[in-house]
């Protein structure tokens, strides 16, 4: 396949798919919208999977929409970082809109659930392989309303309230990002990313820039859920469906940082010690407070939310140290991290289906129970914690020897601590929801039965994800060595940048 | 802390529904098969390896961080190794009659299994990071086993301490194999230079790192307190666990580490100081246990206390006793767990008051016990008494308070005399016979075989010494020593300086068994008044924990939108004001870019007054016209400066958003009915608007200030017609330069439809009545087909004109919105001829079709395709073009027009 | 002009902050609906301004005449203001079920999503 074909189909997919399932659906056919979804998300997988080998095989790939050549057109670009998190983002789509057969009321699917579900996915893809500042607000948007309107659709009450906490704030650091893009092309002239890189070397104006950077970091910040701009996502995380929520989980926040990554890796590299000073700061202070955030919580999602925020700071703190190690670190935690965290959803679902709530102190008896949830549980969880040989060890590991090298003691040993307080925080899900016996008896662990079709929906994709996290915990290396190149490219982004511009100097 | 009862419970409770046959028993044997194994390859590698050739191999696992699955067999981890296998065997032929029937037998021994490869991956293991890997996994596994009878609270509890404090102290290890990783350029233990590490400014950092690790796993003082509570295990986990393997790792990684970390003060007084406070600790609270178990896991805190007091020096002899001491603790406190764990079994309880005289009912469980306490106790000629005279002399050859070192060390071996008496006689002798159950008596085979055996050998090898002095503790001795050494153990040393010590120790041992009473009534007055215990200080810090969380999150995350939006504002314009102060970037513009005009200035300031109406008034009405105001006035700033379709559309969406909000605010509340915010909240919010608004505008007039680079707009007008064959200019960049951004701007119109309509249509569907009035019915039927037909004019000619797919959806939807407001939706609904939100996915897969067009003819997504009817060349006249980006914006037109219309439908029709 | 449209954007800012800190969701949406047109002239005036002429080109030229207005932020503008719009009729949609399911518009008394443990 093309590179055209490669770069533009993991954003075409999804939006045919979109279109098919919510025709199919309308037309009548209750089940065709989640086979349009399982199949578009397959299909997603496969093409993202050539796309990935591509970039590996031949450096970064590039095309110019509707050929118009860089930087007058919207160039859409893979480097390893944007191909790895397409690959990530079709994979945990796949894995989720299986899960969703079994999760997704009819109801909700009638308003066109599976539709709105692949725009989403779209707008996350988009966003991860363009390579123009406003095509990327786009995406931004696209992602935005599709996430509004998962979060809200079938309407319960508790969903329209998180729900308008969601949409305010996210309202607010899209017009921020807006606005901040206008400003730096007011500047430069310029929107696309790679020629933002080359024309920023000669705008003489550096105090400026570094404020336009914080302003864009602020819009990021938001979407990142950094401290202090996280609240929107605790607000309303946990309101969803558990489908919604796990994909929530596992990518919108990463859009966020990966925006980050990549303004602050191509484009604001002027005033390092400024720029990812605040970064570092920014991403102690999420690691702390997201994590004491989630020791408050006693509901199983909840605790899961305030961790994404805590490990939002661990991705931060890879970008804000910015060393290859580093930034090896970062982008092998945004991969493990999906995985991660959709997969802790999906149980944490699974485990309310089994109890009947999400909340610790009504729920329990699991471990004696289902022997198998508690190990598909403690996979994730474990891994999230830090643990070897599971994916999050290998990440927290990165990062800490980054930081070690540099000397910068403080971030890490807030790296440490919070790992054990994330211990502690996952470990009371573990002993309320598994050793704890249900305050109803075991009687009431089970109670309502599943299907067999919905139990092979609900655990396939959690098994598949939970292989992951085990494969890349006991095989490393070829993620490891993914994430270094990934890391070599940003900091040395002179073949992204030829491969957007092409001939021009 | 005992909690023999709740133990005991459990297996008899699960025992009915015992699911394997023989009750489990043969996965006793099976799974005493592996250790077995092990433990016989590795006695067949002990003459290679006492010979000081070390067995290595080595497989590279994450080559970019320098980890490999590296392992290496040296002295010291073969005597480790073969601990942890060989009492493995004995364990696991235990537990399978001990669990007998219990209904996790499965996951017992799996976890048992698991724990014991664990194990043997760390002492094996050569890899800095292979090494802490396998330590965590004996944190995990361990805490399953303790908490493995989880219907227990305190079990849970138990077992989150244990997590907890080893996990803790596991990320300090980290940290610090990591440094010493990075000082010496290696992760491989054995290839670490010593002279780098020690001449490293970071030593002290590594060592204290190193140490947290190891103190917290080999439960040193002050954080020993979790491995007696760690007794609520079942008793194999804590014959295992916490005599012979785990609790050691601390130990093994403070021998392993002594060679590069060992000598330096720190590391020396640390050892001295924390290993004699623990030991004389664990002896004086396991006087005061009643439980026999909390017994043994107070002896075990005092001979790992002991050991890493022996660990500070270097000195051979020393070492020399810290290895052989742990081998005998390992023989006798195995054996005697497993004893209490048959008295607990047979006679029903494991309360020392509630025994004795059943040597006669159990002779052979007494005689175990009995042989393992003398070895406990340290007589001849036991090994144990070998391990303390050694010990004795170790202590006494240490570089730091050798004199002290011995002192603690006499009064906690006396203890240990004290608690051996307490274990092997209370129990066992005596005339009256104290029971629980009825009939108490020996158990299975399976179950004596081990605790008989591992006694036997502490006799065994005290008689016989030579038997383990050469080939296994000598070469360990080698390795933690980094060099030759050499060991001889005897069972007489002649009349010296430990041998008065040890009958010192006797003395006092037996006057401490003597006066039992009294010393434990001592001993409990003295910590009733101890201000602070470590157990104490984990239930403050977890307490403060709990409470400093909920705190934060009160604080943070309190639930108040107002608050998180003010927040979230307030750092970001904070931040940017910053930073736009510190950095020195404030500018002013050149004057007159284009000059002043007063049309400008007045539409502005009207603006800006339409502005302060929504701010201030307290009338919707009044809020939703000055809303339209501020629009239009933008508007016309945007047709002053020649955007005439950016104009266009901020009219017409003006006029969208008004007739939105005006149908959708007369069923919300008055904005009279929410309460005005108070004076300090009108302080902060007027603080952070002024912020806001100043950031806006100042980083804009700094922007203003520099030169523009027109290059990528210079490209547009020479390429737009030539190239795009398009006059209008701002509409090609729309559907053909940056089509993408256009396709992706439709689909967040598609699905804000479709969103906003599945909001709408949530509650049930009454259509509103129609507006009764003919004239303007007939008029607004006029008017919509006027305004449809003028809509496709629109957008067939905004590729070169003002106009485009926006512009004409939006003229349509107005169109439609008429009709729908004088005759009902339903009519609307027909003339539209599909359901909104069809026509808007439609749209959208039009606009997707014609993207693709351009990549299925061979070029990009997006480019292109054109074809000119009738064109004439020589006079410049092209033709009728038709092109994909005219299907392309058919596309816009539609998902506009459907949208557009799902949510008015959805407004009109909602109740 | 310039400095005049970046005060405007500024004044606009600041009132729709104003706006969007208020209680009632009401008002968040009027502020929202200004902070629209603020980022629009921010975006319009970062292009710089020109005296008028709009960005088309004559019939018979193949570019435009003298100068013309920056086409560019034009486009985004428009591209802008149209999501703004699916972006605020969705809001008010919300802001409208919220009020008939949740019986407010007042965000200090909605507590179901958070402020207490149950969901």
């Amino acid at each position: 396949m093309s590179a055209a074909w490669l770069l533009f189909l993991p954003i075409a997919l999804p939006f045919a798919g979109a279109v098919l399932a919510f025709i199919a659906g309308r037309a009548g056919d209750r089940r065709a919208p989640q086979w349009v979804n399982v199949g578009t998300t397959a299909l997603m997988t496969l093409v993202s999977l050539l796309l990935l080998s591509a970039v590996w095989r031949d450096g970064p790939q590039a095309i110019q929409m509707g050929g118009w050549a860089a930087p007058f057109g919207i160039t859409l670009v893979a480097d390893i970082l944007g191909a790895v998190m397409v690959v990530i983002t079709a994979l945990s789509g796949l894995a989720v809109a299986v899960y969703a057969m079994a999760d997704i009321d009819e109801g909700r699917a009638k308003l066109g659930w599976h539709a709105l579900y692949l725009v989403l996915l779209a707008g996350v893809t988009g966003a991860f392989l363009t390579g123009d500042l406003f095509n990327l607000y786009v995406w931004f948007e696209v992602m935005l309303i599709a996430s509004f309107c998962l979060l809200v659709l079938g309407g319960d009450k508790a969903q329209l309230d998180g729900g308008l906490r969601y949409v305010a704030l996210n309202l607010v650091a899209t017009v921020m990002f807006l606005m901040a893009i206008g400003l730096l092309y007011g500047l430069t002239g310029t929107l696309n990313m790679a020629d933002l890189h080359v024309t920023l070397k000669t705008v003489d104006a550096p105090g400026l820039v570094t404020t336009i950077a914080v302003l864009f970091l602020g819009a990021f910040g938001i979407k990142s859920a950094v401290f202090p701009l996280f609240f929107w996502l605790p607000a309303s995380y946990h309101v969803p469906p558990v489908a919604v929520s796990a994909i929530f989980a596992a990518l919108l926040t990463k859009v966020g940082v990966y925006a980050l990554i990549r303004l602050f890796t191509l484009v604001f590299t002027a005033d390092v010690d400024y720029t990812h000073g605040i970064l570092l700061v920014i991403a102690g202070a999420t690691m702390v407070t997201g994590v004491l955030g989630a020791a408050a919580q006693n509901q199983v999602r909840k605790i899961l939310s305030f961790h994404i925020i805590s490990q939002i700071g661990y991705m931060v703190m890879g970008l804000a140290l910015y060393t290859p190690l580093a930034l090896l670190g970062a982008v092998f935690y945004l991969v493990h991290h999906i995985i991660v965290k959709a997969n802790l959803f999906l149980v944490g679902g699974v485990a309310k289906r089994i109890t009947g709530s999400f909340e610790l102190d009504r729920i329990g008896g699991l471990y004696k129970a289902k022997p198998w949830l508690a190990v598909l549980f403690l996979i994730p969880a474990l891994s999230l914690a830090g643990i070897p040989p599971l994916s999050g060890f290998w990440a927290k590991l990165v990062l800490i020897e980054a930081s070690l090298e540099v000397e910068a003691w403080v971030i890490a040993g807030v790296a440490l601590v919070v790992g054990l307080l994330t211990v502690f925080s996952m470990s009371k899900i573990w002993l309320e929801a598994f050793w704890k016996p249900h305050p109803d008896g075991d009687a009431a662990v089970g109670a309502v039965a599943l299907t067999r079709g919905e139990t092979v929906a609900l655990v396939a994709p959690i098994v598949l994800l939970a292989s992951i996290t085990v494969i890349i915990g006991l095989a490393p290396q070829p993620f490891l060595d993914l994430a270094a190149r990934s890391a070599q490219e940003l900091l040395a982004p002179e073949a992204y940048v030829r491969v957007v511009l092409g001939g021009l100097p | 802390m005992g909690n023999g009862t709740l133990e005991t419970a459990a297996p008899t409770e699960a025992r009915s529904r015992n699911r394997f046959r023989d009750g489990g028993r043969w996965m006793g044997f099976a799974s005493a098969v592996p250790p077995a194994l092990v433990a016989a390859w590795l006695l067949s590698l002990l003459p290679r390896v006492s010979e000081g050739r070390p067995v290595l191999w080595a497989v590279d696992w994450a080559p970019t961080l320098g980890v490999s699955l590296a392992f290496r067999i040296d002295g010291l981890a073969l005597l480790f190794g073969l601990l942890v296998s060989g009492i493995g065997v004995v364990i696991m032929l235990y537990a399978g009659s001990y669990l007998k029937g219990h209904v996790h037998l499965g996951r017992f021994f799996l976890y048992m299994t698991a724990f014991m490869f664990s194990m043997l991956g760390l002492v094996l293991a050569d890899d800095a990071v292979a090494l802490f890997v396998f330590w965590e996994l004996t944190t995990v596994t361990s805490f399953l086993l303790i908490g493995f009878t989880h219907t227990d609270p305190k079990s849970r509890r138990n077992a989150l301490q244990a997590l907890l404090l080893t996990g803790g102290g596991g990320l300090a290890l980290l940290a610090g194999l990591l440094l010493m990783g990075l000082e010496s350029g290696t992760l491989r233990l054995s290839a670490m230079d010593p002279v780098l590490i020690q001449g490293s400014a970071l030593l002290p950092g590594i060592i204290v790192l190193v140490l947290l690790g190891c103190f917290t796993k080999s439960a040193q003082f002050p954080f020993h307190f979790w491995l007696p509570n760690a007794m609520s295990a079942p008793t194999p986990v804590s014959a295992y666990l916490h005599s012979a393997t785990m609790v050691k790792a601390g130990i093994y990684l403070l021998a392993r580490l002594s060679p590069t970390l060992g000598g330096d003060p720190l590391w020396v007084w640390s050892l001295t100081v924390a290993g004699a406070l623990t030991a004389v600790i664990g002896a004086a609270w396991a006087l005061r246990q009643t439980d026999l178990k909390q017994m043994l896991a107070w002896t075990t805190v005092m001979a790992l206390g002991a050991l890493t007091l022996l660990l500070a020096g270097s000195a051979p002899i020393s070492l020399a006793a810290a290895m052989t001491f742990l081998v005998v603790h390992a023989l006798y406190k195995a054996t005697l767990f497993m004893v209490v764990g048959i008295l607990d079994h047979e006679a029903g309880t494991r309360e020392r008051d509630k025994l004795a005289g059943l040597a006669r009912a159990m002779p052979l469980t007494a005689a175990a016990a009995v042989l393992a306490a003398f070895s406990m106790g340290g007589f001849p000629p036991f090994l144990g008494f070998i391990g303390k005279e050694l010990k004795y002399e170790g202590a006494l050859a240490l570089v730091a308070a050798p004199g002290v070192a011995a002192f603690g060390l006499v009064l906690a071996s006396a203890g240990m005399v004290a608690v051996a008496g307490m274990i092997a006689i209370d129990p066992f002798f005596g005339r009256q016979r104290k029971s629980v159950s009825a009939r108490p008596h020996d158990p299975p085979k399976s179950m004596l075989a081990g605790p008989l055996l591992l006694a036997g050998l502490g006799l065994a090898f005290g008689l016989a010494p030579g038997v383990i002095s050469g080939p296994l503790v000598q070469p360990a001795v080698t390795s933690v020593l980094g060099g030759p050494a050499t060991v001889k153990l005897a069972l007489w040393h002649g009349i010296n300086l430990p041998l008065v010590l040890s009958i010192a120790t006797f003395t006092l041992g037996v006057l401490f068994y003597i006066f039992r009473t009294p010393v434990v009534a001592g001993l409990n007055a003295f910590v009733g008044r101890l201000p602070m215990t470590g157990e104490r200080a984990y239930d403050g810090w977890l307490a403060g924990l709990k409470a400093l969380a909920a705190w934060q999150t009160r604080i943070l995350q309190g639930g108040h939108l107002r608050v998180y939006m003010a927040t979230t504002l307030g750092a970001v314009v904070a931040l940017t004001l910053f930073t736009l102060f510190w950095a020195d970037a404030l500018a002013l513009p050149a004057a007159g870019s284009p000059s002043l005009s007063i049309l400008g200035v007045t539409v502005a300031v009207t603006a800006a007054a339409g502005a302060a109406i929504v701010v201030t008034t307290r009338s919707r009405l009044a809020a939703i016209g000055a809303l339209g105001i501020v629009g239009t006035a933008v508007a016309v700033l945007f047709l002053m400066h020649g955007a005439v379709d950016v104009a266009t559309t901020q009219f017409l969406v003006e006029t969208l958003v008004v007739v939105l909000l005006a149908a959708a605010l007369v069923r919300l509340p008055r904005l009279t009915q929410t309460p005005r915010r108070n004076r300090r909240a009108r302080l902060r919010d007027g603080i952070l608007s002024v912020g806001a608004g100043l950031t806006v505008t100042l980083v804009m007039l700094a922007v203003l200030a520099e030169p523009f680079d027109r290059r990528v707009t210079d490209f547009f007008e020479a390429a737009a017609w030539p190239e795009a064959f398009g006059r209008n200019i701002v509409n090609v960049i729309l559907v053909d330069f940056r089509a993408l951004d256009t396709f992706g701007e439709i689909a967040v119109v598609a699905v804000a439809g479709m969103g906003a309509y599945a909001l709408l249509k949530g509650g049930m569907a009454v259509p509103k009545q129609p507006i009764e009035s003919l004239i303007l019915r007939t008029a607004t039927r006029g008017l919509a087909a006027l305004l449809a037909v003028f809509a496709v004019f629109m957008l067939l000619r905004g590729h070169n004109d003002p106009g485009g797919g926006f512009i004409a959806g939006l003229i349509a939807a107005t169109g439609f919105t008429l009709l729908a407001l004088a005759h009902g939706v339903g009519l609307a609904r027909q003339a539209l001829g599909g359901a909104p939100r069809i026509v808007a996915l439609s749209g959208l897969g039009i606009a997707l079709l014609s993207g693709l067009a351009g990549a299925l003819a061979g070029g990009a997504p997006f480019e292109g395709l054109w074809l000119f009817l009738g064109g004439d060349p020589a006079a410049g006249d092209k033709g009728i073009p038709l092109s994909t980006v005219l299907v392309f914006d058919i596309g816009v037109f539609l998902v506009v027009v459907g949208s557009v219309l799902a949510i008015v439908f959805g407004l009109e029709e909602e109740a | 002009m310039d400095v005049v449209l970046a005060l405007l954007a500024g004044v606009l800012a600041a009132a729709s902050v104003w706006l969007m800190l208020d209680r009632s969701l009401v008002r968040f949406l009027f502020g929202l609906a200004l902070l629209g047109n603020a980022a629009n002239l921010v975006i319009f005036a970062s292009g710089r301004l020109t005296e008028g002429a709009p960005a088309l080109i004559a019939k018979g030229a193949a570019a435009p005449e003298g100068d013309v207005s920056n086409a560019l932020p034009q486009a985004l503008i428009l591209t802008a203001i149209v999501i703004s719009f699916g972006l605020f009729a969705f809001a008010l949609s919300l802001v409208h079920r919220a009020h008939k399911d949740l019986g407010t518009t007042d965000s200090e008394t909605l507590t179901i999503a958070e402020g207490s443990d149950r969901t």
